[in-house]
């Protein structure tokens, strides 16, 4: 059947369907790469999370005196004193290409691509480069249900921002399947959840018939228009059509049963969270957290982004003690003393939430160890001071061990202009993914 | 029309051919061309302008603007050294109407730099006034007309809310917020329209693909008989011998009857006839699904793919393969006037006229614009264009210190976005000028908002107009909705809500501050005890903060009175309120009654702007030199005509690039890649595979890291 076979053949290859927008990485060619991980392997598999949070850090509060295991966790790292032996404190870091443009959005677009973020209102949007958890998602895609999970806690931001001449979307997207498509995020906690479990889309044998066979007709007629269409036109659809083969290797991936070997922990006793946008952000932090570790820990997908918020967020947070303002307003600290101690009230209040997700997934075993011993959770900022906007010295840290290839449990300050690209590629060798460089990386940070 | 403008053109594409159409356009072309300016009288003046910019402008530029405005880094990005000829100042020609504007209002050069003297402006002034006009109107942006020109994207999915507003006619079921796919950012200028900036992700079609299941299924049920009853909505949209004739009829009735609602479900949902070979493979899916299902169920599957089709999901356009401009199908114009009043798909009447080519007829197309405006549906202008406009529409985002503010409940969030909406609906729907969105005697409330703004109405009214007369309230800028959003959680910033008024209203953007800049709020202990207009107006004397906040804080304090969740207030804690502001032109007023005076005299600025926002909207895309014209001949004719809003929206929908589109023929790409990827994947892998013995004799020779402690 000409439907049958044209789905096999999009079955092996949309893992790699990002392929071509790898410009910003150079394929490997030396002995560095790491061959793909086999699915009937017995032990767990490491899993990435890159975790972003708004408007810089009160460095001075933020940055440990000394480095090495017996730094001293300076009074905004308090919190991750219960984690310390798994966390790895790296301070030194720099985005080159977010030097110019403007405070915000040229430095957050481009968080996890490391390449220069084009200026514009919505003409030519790019942020140079994939970003590392898709190319990540292209290799780890073939043994998960979901290729990525994409966690926000607000809609995009609408708008341009005309004072600076950038469509305020790139203020909303770390996540970027290519240069010029970001990839869209779920806020709602419930979605999410049934996302993980497949309750929408592949529940049940009949259903998942139905919906092959629907998206086997669309799929002829996206094909059938895109032939009718101008260039620029054809790449919206091809938009489409992507998502179309994703989706149907999702039921697809549904039908079949897991391969032999590693067995990882079942949702079964997870309820689901209430529907709708929790009113309280703790309460919407802490559910959507949860449900990273919960994808993780039922190897539902391997590779994460979260954002806190969006860049520039004004929320209020006096719900943190000692606190009266939102946060990108006090991230204008202006050197006034009150306005500091307030920022750094905030910073240290999201360290913490990092510090919860640490422990929650140290608490649960796998393997010979706990599921943070085989993850990499990166969590960071784009700039450094909020009052400055400087994308130099970033706040990053790095919880898990990596399957214990990470020396977690110190502070490594690097020199110079060291750039954070090359701690991605040191990400990347881990998850196996055979890159040389990628972003503006020189070498390997671990 | 009396200009020979917008709707006249279309009459000619009913018998045309697409050929005799390219000549036809470029006869027109001329025709105009030569009726404002022959050419070489046109050289001349340009000739004439471009010297007196040498000999007149370029000296005072020397010497009054270039000290600030010079180089890469220049204030405020507007590089005026690049303009050393007249030659190059021809090339930027729309920029000098915004330097004229600031000096005109003494807001260029900044106070405590030396300004313009009377000579001066004046020169500077004439000179702007003099340009030379090309007829832009009768053009469009191609390769022809401007060099960079890269095309634009104008196939694009339908935003969330034309989703949403086109399931709800196609099928009478609304879905709710949650089951939406996600929110969609901006571009162009400023709206979500824009194709360059919509996206569609996974996410995406998991949730059409859901949404088309669950409410075709609710849509058309099945009773206990096991036949499939439609709801109302759905009853008709098939003419209505076939319902019973699928319920009840022959096997071959059936079959007739289904694909006649398959049909008119899909012409409906399309936007236009379905070519024969798509009924026939939706017929095919129907009679597939048959053979293993329920009748009712099989029915819905092609209603489900006609919703899952890109044919419904994206705004396609497709041309003739030539490279030019062409006037799009009655069709697919149909479906820009429908996305443009109604953010939805075109109803029944609208593709009947289509249908019938009448569309193109201009009594016909301005018929149809009245009626749209006056459906209910037309509360799209409010809900979409109008919070976009006003950088309302995350407003649910927006949250005051609930301690402070215990009284900004999610009731009187919703009430405020409400009030917002129905403003902007309003001025539309009832033809109202457009100067009620500056200031207005009348406002729309219910009790609730009543009760918050101190207006007398029971705590249970409805939405109702009610008549204002002391100036404080009526017209956007003292909307409880604009005045929360410009505010910080805790309290008032006249910086935030000065730059609101100059950006959205009158679009008159302010520059971020230039690095360097010492802030703005600066306490010390020396001023410790100063107040925050106190600490501004420190602030403003030095020069480089002054050229922004002496426009931006003055009128922020005209807005004082109101509290951050805009309320009245005559106190600030301890503190009377002070809602006195002085303009770099001179212009003295205090609070919002004297404020919206300032406004209305600034009308042309802001009808400027409104429309310019209004046609990117409705074009979806950035706007550029050409679109000018448009803008321009709109503003005339509003100020001719009342300032009717009806005069906007003809303006716009009968304009020429609302009703061509430019295609450029190219070799079409191919899809995205497959085999070629993966051939590479595989390569990648195979090569990684050979290196797996070279890598773990690394690993063994590298130092072993000590795994954690658990």
């Amino acid at each position: 059947m000409k439907n049958h076979t044209r789905r096999s053949l999009l079955r092996g290859t949309s893992v790699a369907l990002g392929l071509p927008f790898l410009a910003s990485c150079r394929q490997s060619s030396i002995a560095t790469a790491a061959p793909l991980s086999n699915s009937t392997s017995t032990k767990p598999p490491l899993r990435a999370a890159f975790i972003y949070f708004p408007n810089g850090v009160w460095e001075k509060s933020w940055i440990p005196e000394n480095t090495g295991p017996d730094y001293t966790l300076s009074p905004t790292l308090q919190p991750l004193a219960e984690v310390r032996q798994h966390t790895l404190v790296l301070t030194g870091l720099d985005k080159k290409h977010s030097h110019g443009g403007d405070g915000h959005y040229a430095k957050t677009a481009n968080f996890l691509t490391g390449m220069p973020v084009a200026k514009t209102t919505g003409k030519n949007i790019s942020s140079g480069g994939i970003s590392i958890d898709q190319l990540i998602a292209q290799y780890t895609s073939q043994f998960t249900p979901l290729p990525s999970l994409e966690l926000g806690t607000e809609p995009v931001i609408s708008g341009i921002d005309s004072n600076v001449g950038y469509t305020r979307l790139y203020g909303s997207h770390i996540s970027w399947q290519s240069p010029s498509r970001p990839v869209a995020r779920e806020i709602n906690p419930r979605l999410v959840y049934e996302r993980l479990f497949s309750r929408r889309l592949a529940g049940q044998t009949a259903k998942a018939a139905e919906f092959q066979n629907l998206l086997d007709f669309v799929l002829e007629d996206a094909s059938q228009l895109r032939g009718k269409l101008g260039r620029d036109d054809q790449f919206k659809l091809d938009e489409y059509l992507d998502s179309v083969r994703a989706v149907e290797r999702r039921i697809e991936f549904a039908s079949k049963p897991r391969p032999a070997g590693w067995e990882p922990g079942s949702p079964a006793e997870t309820q689901p969270p209430a529907p709708g946008i929790p009113a309280d952000f703790r309460e919407h932090i802490t559910l959507m957290l949860d449900l990273l570790v919960l994808a993780f820990r039922t190897d539902s997908t391997r590779v994460a982004s979260m954002m806190f918020a969006n860049d520039v967020s004004g929320r209020n947070f006096s719900f943190v003690d000692g606190v009266t303002g939102s946060h990108h307003e006090l991230s204008h600290h202006e050197n006034n003393a009150a306005k500091i101690s307030q920022y750094e009230a905030i910073n240290r209040w999201h360290v913490a939430q990092f510090a919860q997700l640490l422990k929650k997934l140290r608490d649960i075993p796998e393997g010979d160890g706990s599921l943070l011993d085989h993850c990499m959770i990166l969590f960071g900022s784009s700039i450094s001071d909020g009052n400055r906007h400087d994308p130099d010295n970033l706040p990053i840290l790095l919880g898990g061990s990596g399957g214990g290839s990470i020396p977690v449990g110190q502070h490594i300050a690097s020199k110079g202009h060291t750039p954070l690209c090359n701690l991605y590629t040191s990400i990347l060798d881990r998850m196996q993914v055979p890159v040389e460089q990628f972003g503006d990386s020189t070498g390997r940070l671990l | 029309m009396s200009r020979g403008r917008g709707c006249t053109q279309a009459n000619r594409y009913r018998t045309a051919t697409i050929a005799f159409l390219a000549i036809g356009l470029a006869c027109s072309l001329f025709v105009a061309t030569g009726g404002s300016l022959a050419a070489d009288e046109l050289e001349a003046k340009v000739a004439r302008w471009k010297s007196d910019y040498d000999s007149r402008v370029l000296p005072i530029i020397r010497e009054r603007c270039l000290p600030c405005h010079n180089g890469e880094k220049a204030e405020g990005e507007l590089n005026l050294a690049r303009f050393s000829t007249g030659d190059k100042a021809w090339e930027a020609a729309d920029a000098w109407e915004r330097v004229a504007r600031r000096i005109r209002l003494n807001e260029m050069p900044p106070q405590g730099s030396p300004g313009l003297n009377d000579q001066q402006k004046g020169a500077f002034q004439r000179w702007v006034d003099n340009r030379p006009n090309q007829d832009l109107c009768r053009q469009l942006a191609s390769e022809d007309t401007q060099s960079w020109y890269r095309g634009y994207v104008m196939s694009r999915r339908l935003t969330r809310i034309e989703y949403r507003n086109a399931i709800r006619d196609l099928l009478g079921i609304t879905p709710s917020a949650s089951e939406l796919p996600p929110e969609d950012g901006a571009g162009g200028e400023g709206f979500d329209t824009v194709g360059d900036s919509l996206f569609t992700s996974t996410i995406h079609l998991e949730a059409w693909l859901v949404l088309a299941d669950q409410l075709i299924d609710r849509a058309l049920p099945e009773d206990s008989a096991g036949k499939p009853v439609p709801n109302a909505t759905l009853s008709e949209i098939a003419p209505p011998a076939a319902w019973p004739q699928i319920q009840g009829g022959t096997p071959d009735q059936q079959t007739a009857a289904a694909i006649e609602l398959i049909r008119q479900f899909a012409r409906r949902a399309w936007r236009r006839p379905p070519e024969s070979s798509e009924i026939d493979r939706l017929t095919r899916l129907f009679q597939t699904s048959l053979q293993q299902t329920t009748l009712t169920n099989a029915l819905r599957q092609p209603l489900k793919a006609i919703l899952v089709s890109p044919h419904f999901l994206f705004v396609v356009e497709t041309e003739p393969n030539e490279t030019g401009i062409f006037p799009l199908t009655p069709h697919q114009l149909a479906t820009r006037l429908a996305l443009f009043l109604w953010s939805s798909i075109p109803d029944e009447q609208l593709l009947s006229v289509a249908d019938s080519g009448m569309l193109v007829d201009e009594n016909e197309y301005r018929n149809q614009i009245s009626r749209m405006l006056a459906d209910p549906k037309s509360a799209a202008l409010g809900e979409n264009f109008g919070l976009q406009w006003l950088g309302l529409r995350n407003f649910e985002n927006i949250r005051p210190d609930p301690q402070l503010f215990p009284e900004f409940t999610a009731e009187l969030a919703s009430d405020l976005r409400e009030e917002a909406v129905q403003m902007v609906t309003s001025v539309f729907r009832d033809n109202r000028p457009l100067s009620d969105l500056l200031s207005s005697d009348v406002v729309i409330v219910n009790g609730r908002l009543a009760a918050h703004y101190g207006l007398p109405l029971p705590p249970a009214a409805d939405w109702q107009k009610i008549a204002v007369t002391d100036g404080r309230r009526g017209g956007v800028a003292t909307l409880g909705a604009v005045l929360t959003a410009a505010s910080y959680p805790r309290r008032t910033s006249p910086v935030l809500r000065g730059r609101w008024l100059l950006d959205e209203l009158l679009g008159n953007p302010v520059p971020p501050p230039p690095p360097g800049v010492p802030p703005l709020e600066q306490a010390t202990p020396e001023n410790a005890h100063l107040t925050l207009r106190q600490r501004l107006e420190a602030h403003r004397l030095k020069p480089e903060c002054a050229a922004c906040h002496d426009r931006m804080d003055p009128l922020g304090f005209g807005l004082e009175n109101f509290d951050p969740i805009g309320r009245w207030r005559e106190q600030d804690g301890e503190l009377p309120i002070d809602a006195a502001g002085k303009l770099p032109s001179g212009e003295q007023f205090s609070g919002p009654a004297e404020l919206k005076s300032i406004l209305l005299s600034r009308q042309h600025d802001f009808l400027n702007h409104l429309s310019r926002k209004l046609l990117g909207f409705a074009l979806g895309r950035e706007l550029n030199k050409f679109d000018a014209c448009i803008v321009e001949t709109a503003v005339k004719r509003l100020h001719k005509e009342g300032l009717q809003s009806r005069v906007l929206i003809e303006e716009i929908a009968c304009s020429y690039p609302f009703r061509n589109r430019y295609y450029k023929k190219s070799e079409p790409t191919p899809p995205p890649p497959e085999s070629r990827s993966t051939r590479l994947f595989n390569a990648l892998r195979k090569f990684a595979e050979k290196s797996e013995a070279v890598r773990k004799q690394n690993e063994a020779a590298k130092q072993p890291v000590t795994p954690p402690q658990p």
